[in-house]
């Protein structure tokens, strides 16, 4: 009886530490990584994290640019000056290049070596805001107001009125700043990057048709458990919360919206990776509108 | 002892084989703690792509009612801007075919989320039974079927009602396409207007003017329940307030006040009458008893105190006053106690309206010259605009409080030319901006209830 007893505490405490700490045995597969890839889609979302285009920098470079365009129109005469500028065809990325050679001559070299890496990104981002000067506004929300284009104008102004002390700063000064605005504002590597889970969140919000102007859209949290092919397609899909999904018509408007975004054929196969079909064989995806309001 | 000792063995076993079960359990445990979970915080406003297809029959005039009802809900879920019916060119799977069940396949091809089937026959009597189900392509569920039985003139707001159902199941919040507006229909050179009350179905259709323009009229407001409209005219060249009778066509004015009366609105129930009264270059807020006629003053300032609108409970209510220096929005409890001003914004703020659903406030706005239609939260927050425009003014709420219609007015030109108004209705989210379609120009529309 006694030695029932010690057995049952024994085993007890063996299952409790196990159940505390886990198997030993039980083989940890790598995470799904978050680690970025690189690609060259610029996502619209991810124009609000671009920098706010800077004209100074470039615009102090173009006397040392014309220095270094010279040589080839060198065949032509002497006044080679003006005419560089014409041929590019965006002056703005015709210049940047040379801009760091000139600088790390003279001294600071420290400094060009963390340019040359913001600049293609920075090229990128300049394009696109100018032909969309909406997207940061229109991204905060899908709500619209009209006020807002009313009040874009202002910024500008703010932003030409911030331009004209900078341009008394030293080329140093500018530099220092543009460089530490940089790393404050901007993370070039999130600009850029999409994160294998990053992947499939962008797959989904294409398929996702958001309850835009239900009444308290921005309480609504829906869960989704998902059962998965290792092709990537969806096998069973279900809402969790049930209860809510019979007594809140507005939840069960806005939960069978996300079940039709998972089940969309656009959306299937989701772009998983399939070494790890072990990890997301099984998961659960929770779509919450609430930032988008 | 052994007995004892079999005992012990037999008892090991089943704790090994206990343990083990438990192992099991926890091993699973601790890989459900595991599962994958990943956040969607974005997504498009999209219009769900919905086909639906004309209403199968068997004689002529019942196939003909199936095309003209299809089309009639098709129009509706299109004008919301959340559906976007595809071409029935492109459907694979014929109507009848589809009578035994739908084949998904077919619809996933061409890109339909949502699919809509129906019948209608001539039954016994002369009577119309309509019926339609509504299919989830996706899930390959049937989300709501139901059938409808009525007479043949009625095939219309059978139609609407349908799409009502539609737009409810699958927005989560009452339809709007089941009402009537009514509105001010203008005529005539700018200076010299006719005014006449009129009143059609939400799509524009049945339209019929309610009075001959003898008198000036302005502001009519549904009764929520239905049958009546309560009004400004100036008969006599007397502003007063008035009840119209849609069904009788009788008017009567409301009460016997010594000073003009104006900005009448129905309580939610339907039972009262609330409004302004203008005496000695003041105006305050009345509220008048239908039943019994009796009349209670609720504002009590020197300031002009107007445009008064319940909030669904009864509760509360909410007015313009200009008691801050300017005129911005207040609000108040239903006894006129308790008044506190919602509105901090730059301009002037006018003609607030209380969403059926009780969450906003729907308001005009002046600021710079420019006339804007915006909503704010009760307690001012969050306000948004969501048009703009040389006069828009005017907001009613569809009674699901998804929508805003207002009218706009274009600049007059120096000849007189130009003045053109017209109704639009705009979603809460502030996209898709409609024109409502009126034979002449109209002004200050009405919203109605759900028509039961």
């Amino acid at each position: 009886m006694r030695d029932a007893l010690v057995y049952s505490v024994l085993s007890h405490a063996v299952i409790m530490v196990i159940g505390y700490f886990g198997l030993p045995y039980i083989q940890r597969e790598p995470a799904l990584t978050d680690t970025p890839i690189m690609v060259e889609i610029v996502n619209v979302s991810e124009l609000t994290n671009a920098p706010p285009p800077k004209p100074e920098p470039e615009k102090k470079p173009e006397p040392k640019a014309e220095k270094k365009p010279p040589p080839p129109p060198k065949k032509p005469p002497k006044t080679a000056a003006p005419p560089p500028p014409p041929p590019a065809k965006d002056p703005e990325i015709a210049a940047l290049p040379p801009e760091p050679k000139p600088k790390a001559k003279p001294k600071p070299k420290p400094k060009p070596e963390a340019k040359p890496k913001p600049k293609p990104i920075r090229k990128l981002a300049k394009a696109k805001p100018r032909h969309k000067p909406k997207p940061p506004d229109a991204f905060t929300s899908v709500l619209k107001t009209v006020e807002k284009l009313k009040n874009r104008p202002p910024p500008e102004k703010k932003k030409k009125e911030d331009k004209k002390p900078e341009k008394k700063e030293t080329f140093e000064q500018q530099m220092a700043q543009a460089l530490m605005s940089r790393t404050a504002r901007h993370d070039p590597l999130r600009a850029l990057a999409i994160s294998e889970i990053d992947l499939v969140r962008q797959q989904i919000k294409e398929c996702w048709s958001l309850p835009a102007g239900a009444k308290e859209a921005e309480n609504l949290s829906i869960e989704i458990r998902m059962a998965m092919n290792p092709d990537g397609t969806v096998r069973q899909a279900r809402i969790l919360d049930q209860n809510r999904l019979q007594s809140d018509p507005f939840f069960r408007a806005a939960a069978e919206s996300a079940l039709r975004a998972v089940l969309n054929p656009h959306c299937n196969p989701l772009k998983l990776p399939p070494e790890k079909y072990q990890q997301w064989q099984n998961m659960i995806l929770i779509f919450d509108p609430r930032d988008m309001f | 002892m052994m007995v004892s000792e079999g005992l012990l063995h037999r008892r090991g076993w089943r704790i090994l084989l206990c343990s083990l079960a438990w192992l099991w359990l926890v091993a699973a445990g601790t890989a459900a703690r595991a599962e994958l979970r990943i956040d969607i915080t974005q997504g498009t406003v999209e219009p769900l792509p919905i086909a639906i297809t004309d209403f199968v029959g068997s004689a002529a005039n019942e196939i003909q009612y199936g095309r003209d009802i299809s089309k009639v809900i098709a129009d509706d879920l299109e004008r919301s801007g959340l559906f976007r019916p595809i071409d029935k060119r492109a459907f694979i799977q014929t109507a009848i075919a589809l009578q035994t069940l739908p084949r998904f396949g077919d619809w996933r091809v061409i890109n339909a989320q949502a699919l809509v089937q129906g019948r209608a026959q001539i039954v016994e009597g002369g009577q119309l039974r309509i019926e339609f189900r509504l299919w989830d392509v996706f899930a390959e569920q049937q989300m709501v079927g139901l059938a409808y039985v009525t007479v043949n003139e009625n095939w219309r707001q059978v139609a609407h009602i349908i799409a009502d159902a539609v737009y409810k199941r699958i927005t989560g919040e009452d339809g709007y396409f089941n009402t009537r507006i009514v509105y001010i229909s203008e005529s005539g050179p700018q200076n010299r207007r006719v005014k006449r009350l009129a009143i059609m179905d939400q799509d524009g259709e049945n339209h019929k003017f309610l009075t001959e323009g003898e008198a000036l009229v302005l502001t009519p407001r549904f009764s929520p329940t239905l049958q009546e409209i309560t009004y400004l005219s100036f008969y006599g060249n007397l502003p007063r307030v008035y009840i119209f009778n849609i069904d009788t066509g009788r008017q009567e004015v409301l009460g016997d006040f010594p000073g003009m009366t104006f900005a009448p609105r129905f309580s939610p129930d339907g039972k009262k009458v609330i409004m302004s009264m203008a005496k000695d270059g003041n105006s305050e807020i009345y509220i008048m008893d239908l039943r019994t006629r009796a009349v209670r003053q609720l504002t009590f300032h020197s300031a002009i105190d107007t445009s008064p609108s319940y909030s669904p409970d009864s509760r509360q209510i909410v007015f313009n006053s200009d008691r801050g220096g300017t005129q911005q929005l207040y609000i108040m409890e239903s006894s006129g106690r308790g008044v506190r001003r919602i509105s901090y914004g730059k301009g002037r703020y006018a003609t607030p309206v209380w969403s059926p659903r009780g969450d906003l406030i729907a308001f005009t706005k002046i600021l710079g010259g420019r006339f804007y239609i915006g909503v704010m939260r009760v307690d001012g927050s969050g306000e948004r605009l969501l048009a703009e425009d040389f006069l828009v003014e005017a907001p009613t709420w569809a009674p699901n409080g998804r929508v805003l219609m207002y009218f706009r007015q274009e600049r007059t030109t120096k000849d007189g030319r130009g003045g053109r108004s017209r109704l639009y209705s705009i979603d809460l989210t502030g996209h898709n901006e409609r024109e409502i379609l009126t034979p002449i120009d109209a002004s200050d529309p009405a919203w109605s209830p759900i028509i039961r």
